[in-house]
């Protein structure tokens, strides 16, 4: 098992990181290519910047439009994302991780924060879960890939609560923190082939509406043709 | 703001068809509005041929991907809709309307989907799936609020409008949309309500008797003048049912003197291919363009309508020539630009009623104008008050979209659309509902009958008409100029236009 553990940890980990680079550079350069070439065909080049960094600015820090409109879920989603991206970036524990994976390190979150991040992590994805389970309108868009990403999320905050904070033994320690890894790892793997992929989106997302208004002149000779030619 | 969900009695009256069942039977298509007849052969074949057309030739395939690589599936959209709160059914909510489409183009035009879809022999496009869009998306009224409560940013509003342009594509559009648009480009009249030109000018003639008799100042409409700095395009339904509107806005042309002129080729603002079809809107675009260029004009001018407003802000760059192209204002830019030099002087002992302003979506989800009727409208209107939430975040009065034409649906409209926007308009306790919009206004007034509300529905410019005062050196000089003022110029003593 340490050789596994050891094997996750190192290669695999690296492996799956450089996926996860390497499949979100994709999707963002096409999306941004993509972005480019309709700016491009666009009849009418003006873009309403500031409005775009308005709305961008107001889901970076969502604090306005949520307390605007509060729904529990909202909620418990922007708390969940912050221990999303805190606790795996600035555990003492994982910093090590990243020093020898990528060759950078930084400083590291104290510990009594760590726990209680982890924790909360932990509760606003169950709620997010039961959210999912037992609310009408939110249980009725749900897919499949949104409770099995929150159940996987919930793996190696679970697993790593255990094992740091818990009086466990040695064999079940190096189990669950086998299970830790491997359930980081496969978060990696799958980031950019989800929905998870609006980690690198997201931000764009505004540019993305304001230009999709932005439509090419002309089009009605070509999609009347077009259309002419399938029949 | 919130709303609770309708009873199951209002539902039914609601959703109620009047379609003869042989007409459905005929067009295999269970929804509420009238469709002309059309093909109902391979109609998946047929829906995917124009999906792949319009991503050939448009920006759409952009959006798409990035929508689908990352929709979420929260539901928070769901708080913002005005139809999912009145019905409080999951399929009114936006984040499920685009997922309608999303699907589609997921499995037919992503690779992913493609092998997906070969591998499980699941989610082909079907007949009952476009029906159920051809439903969806003529429930949604394309008021965007939702997309302003996305976290991830997606506009269902966009995705609305693409549906209903592939839809259109093969045959499947509101009978009313259709009629109205065919009347305006192909029709002898080119306008939607197919109004004469001898008819318009004996209404422009019958409005300046009019006002002369109540301001006794001689205000005209000026017609064909080229050269002007304004041409002014109304919703043609103004000249049929909004008087006050349209006398309004010409009393504030008298008073600053501006020259403005309406043409008689195309006077028509009404832009349905917004509702339905992109390649209608290009056409429709283009003869508010032609014409301004024909009387030489400097500026397009809209009157009160907001969908009218926003293509021609929008779209005139887009298919006439870019940053080349005319300079587009709504009216009440005009108005409130001129109000703050000081050039119009608004009695506040006039309309002491309890006034309220309704944001048209088209006018104010993008910020475009939200504040600027509001300072006007403070300054004269003594008892003003503000329904929240507003501006961008305004609520739809339930008949955007274009649904607001399609008659047959009114009990859908003014029982599940309107519902929260009656509940809001209710709280306020206005008297006066000033909406600048000719789709607001018809639809708030069917609001204001059906749900018995307590308020009569106005234009910005029905107030203006009201409070406006004249100089009286204007009024002396308007009774010896008369014959000046029929040469097209705002202000007769003015001799020249300018
Ligand atoms: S655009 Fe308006 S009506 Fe349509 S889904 Fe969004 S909020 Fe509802």
């Amino acid at each position: 098992m340490e050789s596994l553990l050891h094997f996750a940890r190192g290669p695999l980990f690296r492996f799956c990181l450089m996926i996860m680079l390497l499949g979100l550079a994709r999707i963002l350069f096409l999306d941004l290519w993509e972005a480019y070439r309709a700016y491009r065909r666009a009849g009418d080049k003006k873009m309403p910047w500031r409005l775009i960094v308005r709305r961008s600015l107001e889901w970076a820090f969502p604090v306005k439009r949520v307390s605007r409109n509060p729904q529990l879920y909202s909620i418990a989603s922007i708390l969940f994302h912050i221990g999303l991206i805190v606790v795996p970036v600035f555990l003492f524990a994982h910093i090590g991780l990243w020093k020898k994976a990528v060759g950078i390190s930084w400083p590291a979150l104290p510990f009594r924060w760590a726990l209680w991040l982890t924790i909360s992590t932990m509760c606003f994805a169950a709620v997010l879960l039961i959210e999912r389970l037992f609310v009408k309108s939110i249980h009725s868009l749900s897919r499949g890939q949104d409770y099995f990403w929150l159940v996987l999320l919930l793996f190696p905050f679970i697993t790593g609560f255990v094992c740091a904070n818990l009086n466990i033994s040695a064999g079940l320690y190096r189990f669950l923190m086998l299970v830790h890894v491997l359930s980081g790892d496969l978060i990696f793997l799958l980031i950019p082939f989800t929905k998870i992929a609006h980690c690198v989106l997201a931000p764009f997302s505004q540019i993305v509406d304001a230009l999709a208004w932005k439509f090419p002149p002309a089009t009605d000779q070509e999609i009347v043709e077009t259309l002419y030619r399938f029949k | 703001m919130k709303t609770t969900v309708i009873t199951d009695q209002e539902r039914e009256k609601a959703l109620a068809t009047i379609k003869k069942p042989e007409v459905i039977e005929r067009q295999k298509l269970n929804v509420r509005y009238h469709v002309e007849d059309f093909d109902v052969s391979d109609r998946p074949r047929r829906f995917l041929e124009a999906f792949a057309a319009i991503l050939k030739h448009s920006n759409y395939k952009m959006v798409l991907d990035h929508f689908i690589r990352m929709t979420a599936r929260c539901s928070r959209c769901a708080v913002a809709c005005h139809i999912y709160q009145a019905t409080g059914d999951p399929k009114d909510i936006p984040c499920y309307r685009s997922g309608l489409l999303l699907d589609v183009y997921r499995r037919h035009f992503t690779l992913g989907g493609m092998v997906r879809g070969r591998v499980t022999g699941a989610g082909y496009l079907t007949d009952e799936k476009i029906e159920e869009m051809a439903d969806s998306f003529y429930n949604c009224t394309a008021c965007r609020r939702c997309a302003l409560e996305c976290p991830l940013g997606l506009d269902h509003g966009l995705i609305t409008h693409l549906g209903r342009y592939i839809l259109s594509e093969i045959g499947i559009v509101p009978r009313a949309l259709v009629v109205s648009v065919r009347a305006q480009l192909e029709g002898p009249y080119h306008n939607t309500s197919a109004v004469p030109v001898p008819a318009l000018k004996d209404t422009l003639e019958f409005l300046e008797d009019d006002m002369f008799e109540e301001k006794s100042v001689r205000i005209k409409f000026p017609t064909d003048v080229e050269g002007s700095d304004y041409v002014f395009f109304a919703p043609v339904s103004d000249y049929l049912m909004e008087a006050d509107t349209l006398m309004g806005i010409a009393s504030v042309f008298a008073a600053t003197g501006d020259s403005w002129t309406i043409g008689t080729e195309d006077f028509d603002a009404i832009n349905y291919g917004l509702f339905y079809n992109d390649r209608i809107m290009e056409r429709v675009i283009k003869k508010v363009d032609s014409e301004t260029r024909r009387l030489n004009g400097k500026r397009v001018l809209i009157g009160e309508c907001g969908h009218a407003s926003r293509t021609a802000k929008n779209f005139l760059p887009t298919f006439c020539g870019g940053s080349d192209s005319l300079p587009v204002m709504n009216i009440l830019e005009y108005t409130h630009k001129v109000w703050k030099e000081g050039k119009l002087k608004l009695n506040p002992d006039v309309v002491t009623e309890k006034v309220a302003y309704h944001d048209p979506c088209n006018l104010a989800r993008n910020r475009w104008i939200v504040n600027q009727p509001r300072e006007v409208l403070r300054s004269f209107c003594r008892n003003y008050v503000e329904m929240t939430p507003k501006g961008e975040d305004n609520i739809c009065c339930g008949g955007g979209g274009g649904t607001v034409s399609i008659d047959e649906i009114r009990p859908y409209r003014t029982t599940i659309g309107g519902k929260l926007k009656a509940d809001q308009i209710r709280k306020s306790g206005c008297e006066i509902l000033v909406a600048p919009c000719a789709n607001c206004k018809k639809q708030l007034r069917e609001l204001v009958e059906d749900q018995g509300l307590n308020c009569r529905v106005v234009g910005f410019h029905d107030l203006i008409y009201k409070a406006i005062e004249f100089d009286d050196s204007l009024k002396v000089e308007q009774e010896e100029g008369v014959d000046q003022v029929k040469n097209g110029q705002g202000r007769p003593s003015d001799g020249e236009g300018k």
